[in-house]
């Protein structure tokens, strides 16, 4: 907790502790362990912000899995007149037949997530799941379906546990409201 | 839509005078029979008892309450896609406020209405005398108890047409002109709702251009939602909404997008909370009405979160997804 110190201006306010992410962790690893039991699992990380949970909810697992990355641009007003959603980082294995786990840290409006699930499924795989850390159903847009999840938030711009504010604030091993000063 | 509600006194030639018009117009004839249809359709059966002889104040008939409170709903859905001419039924009430609506009243006198019921349903006329009183007071307990008003109160109309003496064909060609010359006329020019829905007909979802937004925001969120590839509609739909207790006029409500793989419509807002409330009370009202369209409110504070998320993004090398 000593380390909850804002870099700049901003407030932090602890809305998820280290303990309860622990514990979370260790919850889902278990259950998601029993469900996938002798599958061929692949467990698909979504860069960046759910690097550090894919790896503390892996280490709680008991059973064989893979491991990949994926990562899709990212809306913006530049991007917006012209641009569509694209893959910035594929994955490296085939998912065809096999049980899929996306991993996310927080699922809100869904729309990547949605396009996620939209593009994978056409990867024909076995199963398809999402796992995520947070989810904030006030600020979903599209409907997507949320099977394994750590924490239901309000609608708050967090940060910690891979979630950044400008590449500040990911490491913090807790969950924090980020305010900003007016 | 046009609507055209025809309320009659018992015996003064109502149903034919309406089916007439019905045909004259091309307007599809809502009555009681038509209604019942309807619903049933849905699996809303009518309730044993007479609806006028219902105690709605008790709760023994909740189930009444239950079904008159479908056939407004349902009553209100049809008239989102069609033009009605609608006997009965309340529909004066219903769309009391919905400018370019025609009212009629028709009525004649006492004797004249015995005459024709003892002609229509072969009576007798000791016979006839009762079922017409017993009507008229069925009919004044009905519209006190379910819009506690005096139904015979004759401002409420628009057109108050005596068919004493008077052919039916007559009767509906004076109907449809004053549908003509005063309630369409209105509709064109202050009916977004018909305009919107006729728009929405011509204009193909994808055929970006060709939508007017009446807010940088939605197109701002058009531009996000084509980004995610994600089908979206602006305005397609207009819901008609009841009017609140204290007299305010609460228009036709078309959210901003409908999302057709979501079957979802979505309203944005950027007003600041304390105006938002308004937006609510709508969105609440569709929900009652319309308990099976999904209809959802971003604010000020979600749609700026949502840019706001995405312009943290854009000081990024590379965004990291939501």
């Amino acid at each position: 907790m000593s380390e909850l110190k804002p870099y700049d201006d901003n407030q932090l306010k602890v809305i998820v502790t280290q303990e309860q992410i622990e514990e979370k962790i260790i919850e889902l690893g278990k259950k998601i362990s029993e469900d996938y039991a002798g599958q061929e699992l692949v467990m698909i990380g979504v860069l960046r912000g759910s690097t550090y949970f894919l790896i503390d909810l892996t280490r709680k697992m008991n059973i064989p899995f893979a491991i990949d990355f994926i990562s899709i641009s990212q809306y913006s007003e530049q991007a917006s007149s012209t641009g569509v959603v694209r893959i910035t980082k594929d994955l490296d294995v085939s998912i065809s037949d096999k049980q899929v786990l996306i991993v996310e840290d927080i699922v809100d409006t869904g729309l990547s997530l949605g396009y996620l699930l939209r593009n994978l499924k056409t990867r024909n795989p076995a199963g398809l799941k999402v796992c995520t850390l947070l989810n904030v159903e006030a600020r979903r847009i599209v409907e997507v379906p949320v099977d394994y999840k750590g924490f239901d938030i309000p609608n708050i711009f967090v940060v910690g546990y891979g979630l950044d504010y400008n590449e500040k604030y990911r490491n913090l091993q807790l969950i924090a409201e980020l305010k900003r000063p007016k | 839509m046009g609507i055209i509600t025809i309320s009659r006194e018992f015996g003064s030639g109502g149903e034919s005078i309406a089916r007439l018009v019905s045909e004259k117009t091309g307007f599809l004839l809502v009555n009681k029979e038509m209604v019942v249809q309807g619903l049933s359709e849905h699996g809303i059966t009518k309730p044993t008892s007479r609806l006028e002889d219902l105690d709605l104040k008790s709760s023994e008939d909740q189930s009444g309450r239950q079904y008159i409170d479908a056939m407004h709903e349902y009553l209100y859905d049809l008239a989102i896609r069609r033009h009605l001419v609608i006997l009965g039924r309340g529909g004066l009430f219903l769309f009391r406020d919905y400018p370019p609506a025609l009212h009629v009243r028709l009525i004649a006198q006492f004797t004249q209405r015995v005459q024709r019921v003892t002609k229509l349903y072969d009576l007798n006329v000791e016979t006839a005398v009762k079922l017409v009183k017993e009507q008229d007071r069925n009919m004044n307990r009905y519209y006190r108890q379910v819009f506690d008003v005096n139904w015979n109160n004759l401002r409420l109309y628009n057109l108050v047409l005596n068919t004493e003496d008077m052919g039916l064909e007559d009767a509906a060609d004076i109907i449809v002109a004053a549908y003509r010359i005063h309630a369409e006329p209105r509709e064109l020019k202050d009916g977004p709702a018909s305009a919107e829905i006729e728009d929405s007909v011509l204009t193909s979802p994808a055929d970006e251009e060709a939508d007017q937004f009446m807010h940088p925001s939605e197109e701002e969120f058009a531009h996000m939602l084509d980004f995610y590839r994600i089908q979206w509609e602006y305005e397609p739909q207009t819901f008609l909404l009841e009017w609140d207790s204290e007299g305010n006029v609460v228009e036709a409500f078309s959210p901003d997008f409908y999302l057709p793989d979501q079957d979802l419509y979505i309203e944005l807002t950027t007003q600041k909370p304390k105006q938002v409330w308004k937006k609510n009370r709508k969105i609440r009202r569709m929900k009652e009405l319309y308990p099976h369209i999904n209809v959802r409110l971003i604010d000020k504070r979600g749609f700026e979160s949502l840019l706001k998320k995405h312009s943290i993004d854009q000081d990024q090398e590379e965004g990291d997804k939501d």
